[in-house]
């Protein structure tokens, strides 16, 4: 009985079929209000479906790629951690599923492994473009991914819990985004960065290296990695906004929340222009870490109760 | 000084060496010189700073004099010194190569040997840069007796040789950009050889669409002629329709109208409209910022309308006759060109705010590719991409043609010499046109916009240049006397550019090469303009005019 909840948990509800559509919606939204903001008419509703459909219709080219286990094994992996890392977020604002003290370390892992299964990707194939895109995407990790950690440990030390479940209650009634606005902003840009939306799309910057690691990708591949990074939009969305906008309780706070924070982020999209890769690890850390380790002092003194 | 004082301190400086001088027109001045003292005497005009190199033009004079010409074509303001090379046709016809004295002089000699033949000694690369590689070897398609027949494409060579796995040498690592790439627009091939993220060589090839229009125009007549060339860009046709006629015009003494000359400038400017936005675009689009290609390409849409209510076309106007314009500006166009250019010039400025003070957008602009005044002098650099360092490149400004007498342009320089400044420099620039184009509306003269050209056009060579939206626009046109043109020669814009490319990549980031090469404009299309290699699917082989024609209706047949 218990396995079979698990299964439906994470296949159907939350997870799964429900997360899936959730994903395909968010990536809806984002495509056509950045092209609203870009004055163009943007996809029909529909269209991420479509995309995803299409693709897998289609044939699964594998060009001089150096382990084919590998190659088909890695969007599969990259699929799976976004799911497993569903079920310890408050999707569409039920509790998680699954809990316990430290799910909150288990779950950025969990969602850092898309990044490294691109990486991994780009270096498994002998296409130069998919090389450089790899390194791209790892040297982005190294930027990242240290500020978007310490951004969600300020929520989580102040409610002296690495649990999620357990912030999410505690951020009902301590609006993070007013207490640690430095926070906020840097889990915001950090997810953009996790995501490679722009202007952290150097790894797949079209204009240089194609696709970047995604290149020598087409069909089933190629749809299962698309449809990995739409859960983690909605997984990432709903880490941040339970943290820092209140927590989630209930759909209609989840879906007004999370919508408000993508929407912050397609604002991000339109008016910025893509970074070079060295501007990027350097605007992370000289601007990016110090500033929430700044924060983090803060709250560690007021913890304390020196503040 | 003026153009007589000028061209004779050219015949001073060219007094040494010289065989013969003539001076077929007011502004030029032809030298000629035996082979062997070409060197020193683009030496001295170089080291007198007497112009620059604007384009080497090769003539065959056929197989009954047995000769071939070299032609330097030197500009400095309106006047023109043309250094003349004679060899014979046969056996080798040795030039010495002038690169390491003028750099773009490169691109010139390997046209001239690819083209026509001419060996040029001591050239550092004798790779094939716009001809394909599966050209046969000592077949020239410029050359008189050229026949289609002889260009069989030869077996098992193809182009891109690059290695099959990216490492070359030790950690180095060439990443191919082209001939199809998301980049490039048009096709084109780089190959950056990258440490890492840092760019450390660069080498190019042109040629992927090559049409061979040259040579086809040397079997159209004159008029058939205005049309093909308008075809040549798809962006600037109207600079290529208008420097021919000029040129035409000129060769048959036939005096355009004032309102006819009015028109053209007044299409060439809306035409420098349309292309600069449609850069701003791609080069925003290369950054990264898609916002602002966007809304640059939305805006652009307005000139294109009015391009089409002007001439009845969007992209190749035929606004052109030889001896006048097609189309007529009546009061209601008028109104309707002024009200779309204070629209478009609110969106200008705007715009111009935008790439000076946008942090991120600066960030990938300011201080990169940077060209010193000297530099660009050096490489030969034409149009914006020149101006932006500050050197006053543009024949509106130095050589006024057409209406340009009657409605001159103030030139616009920036001294920055990076891609911020060349984002500025075009921009102010078509702050000027509008501010030109309102001044040839107020001010349209009266008169008919035609006068009858002769279907033969007098035998003689003359030269005509023309700003276009890229740069100087070079074409040389030789009559025969006949119904159809001797030669023409094209030189674009974009040809004499590259090296800004190739010598500025070097040692940024692989991430700044798009930019780069955005920065200076490239249209392939107008550096490639000679053979017609159909390659199709699975099968490669050369078409005939006679088979593409038949194709082609066969092709709308359906």
């Amino acid at each position: 009985m218990n396995t079979l909840t698990s299964f439906f948990s994470l296949l159907i509800f939350p997870a799964g079929l429900t997360l899936l559509l959730a994903g395909m919606f968010y990536d809806w939204f984002d495509r056509k209000l950045v092209a609203r903001f870009q004055n163009r008419v943007g996809p029909r509703w529909f269209q991420p479906i479509a995309d995803v459909i299409k693709l897998f219709a289609k044939e699964q080219i594998t060009p001089g790629i150096k382990n084919p286990a590998l190659f088909f094994g890695l969007p599969i992996v990259a699929l799976s951690g976004a799911l497993a890392a569903a079920l310890y977020v408050p999707l569409l604002g039920f509790a998680p599923v699954h809990s316990f003290p430290g799910d909150l370390i288990v779950t950025i892992y969990l969602l850092s492994l898309l990044t490294i299964c691109m990486g991994l990707a780009g270096w498994n194939t002998s296409s130069r473009f998919s090389l450089i895109g790899a390194t791209r995407a790892l040297t982005q990790v190294f930027a990242y991914e240290a500020p978007f950690l310490l951004a969600l440990l300020g929520p989580a030390m102040a409610a002296g819990s690495w649990q999620i479940d357990v912030i999410n209650d505690y951020a009902r009634d301590h609006w993070f985004a007013i207490s640690q606005p430095v926070g906020f902003i840097i889990a915001l840009i950090g997810l953009m960065g996790k995501l490679e939306l722009p202007p952290f799309d150097a790894p797949e910057a079209e204009t240089e290296i194609v696709a970047g690691a995604l290149t020598e990708y087409s069909g089933r591949g190629l749809a299962i990695f698309r449809i990995a990074k739409a859960l983690e939009l909605v997984v990432g969305i709903t880490l941040v906004s339970a943290f820092y906008l209140g927590g989630l309780q209930g759909v209609v706070p989840f879906f007004v929340k999370t919508l408000a924070v993508l929407f912050l982020m397609t604002i991000f999209q339109v008016l910025l222009t893509r970074l070079r890769i060295d501007q990027t690890v350097g605007l992370w850390w000289r601007f990016g870490t110090i500033l929430v380790l700044a924060q983090l002092l803060i709250t560690i003194l007021w913890k304390g109760g020196l503040l | 000084m003026n153009i007589e004082q000028n061209l004779q301190k050219a015949e001073q400086i060219l007094a040494p060496w010289n065989k013969e001088t003539t001076h077929p027109e007011l502004n030029r001045l032809d030298a000629s010189l035996a082979a062997e003292n070409l060197r020193p005497a683009v030496t001295a005009l170089h080291a007198a700073r007497w112009g620059y190199l604007s384009a080497i033009t090769g003539l065959d004079l056929g197989a009954e004099s047995g000769q071939m010409e070299a032609l330097y074509h030197f500009c400095s303001g309106p006047a023109i010194t043309t250094l003349r090379v004679r060899l014979p046709r046969t056996g080798e016809a040795t030039l010495p190569t002038i690169e390491d004295i003028i750099p773009p002089a490169t691109f010139f000699e390997r046209e001239l040997h690819e083209m026509l033949g001419f060996k040029i000694a001591g050239a550092k690369s004798n790779d094939r840069l716009f001809i394909s590689d599966d050209w046969p070897e000592d077949v020239y398609p410029l050359r008189e007796d050229f026949n289609i027949e002889q260009a069989t494409p030869v077996e098992g060579r193809h182009a891109d040789e690059t290695p099959e796995v990216g490492m070359v040498g030790e950690n180095k690592f060439v990443i191919p950009i082209g001939p199809q790439h998301p980049a490039l627009k048009e096709p084109g091939h780089f190959e950056f050889t990258v440490d890492g993220e840092v760019v450390t060589g660069a080498r190019m090839r042109l040629g992927y669409a090559h049409r061979g229009i040259e040579k086809a125009a040397e079997s159209r007549n004159w008029i058939q002629n205005l049309y093909l060339f308008e075809r040549i860009c798809g962006i600037c046709s109207h600079t290529h329709a208008y420097a021919y006629s000029l040129g035409v015009e000129k060769l048959a003494q036939v005096e355009v109208p004032a309102r006819a000359q009015a028109i053209r400038e007044l299409v060439a400017g809306l035409e420098r409209i349309h292309s600069h936005l449609l850069w701003l675009g791609v080069t925003a689009h290369e950054a990264g910022f898609d916002t602002l290609f966007m809304y640059s390409w939305r805006d652009r849409e307005t000139v294109m309308n009015l391009l089409e209510q002007l001439t009845g076309n969007r992209v190749n106007y035929s606004a052109n006759l030889l001896g006048g314009v097609k189309a007529d500006v009546g009061p209601e166009q008028a109104k309707a060109i002024k009200e779309g250019l204070n629209f478009l010039e609110t969106r200008i400025r705007h715009y111009l705010e935008v790439v000076t003070t946008d942090t991120m957008f600066l960030n990938r602009t300011r201080g990169i590719g940077t060209i010193s005044y000297e530099e660009a002098e050096e490489f030969g650099l034409l149009g914006p991409t020149a101006r932006a360092s500050g050197l006053l490149r543009d024949v509106r400004v130095e050589a006024p043609y057409g209406a340009y007498h009657q409605f001159p342009i103030s030139g616009v320089t920036e001294t920055n010499g990076d891609l911020e400044a060349r984002c500025v420099v075009r921009l102010k620039e078509l702050l000027v046109s509008c501010f030109a184009l309102r001044t040839i509306l107020d001010n349209l003269p009266e008169g008919p916009l035609t006068v009858r050209m002769p279907r033969k056009v007098p035998a003689g060579e003359t030269v005509s240049r023309v700003e276009a939206p890229r740069g100087e626009l070079f074409y040389y046109i030789k009559s025969n006397g006949g119904e159809h043109p001797a030669r023409v020669h094209i030189r674009t814009p974009s040809l004499c550019n590259w090296v800004s490319v190739l010598e500025k990549a070097v040692g940024r980031q692989l991430a700044d090469v798009p930019m780069l090469i955005a920065g200076m404009d490239p249209c392939f299309s107008c550096n490639d303009r000679l053979v017609t290699t159909v390659g199709r699917t699975g099968e490669r082989q050369t078409w005939s005019w006679k088979q593409l024609r038949q194709h082609g209706i066969e092709y709308y047949k359906r």
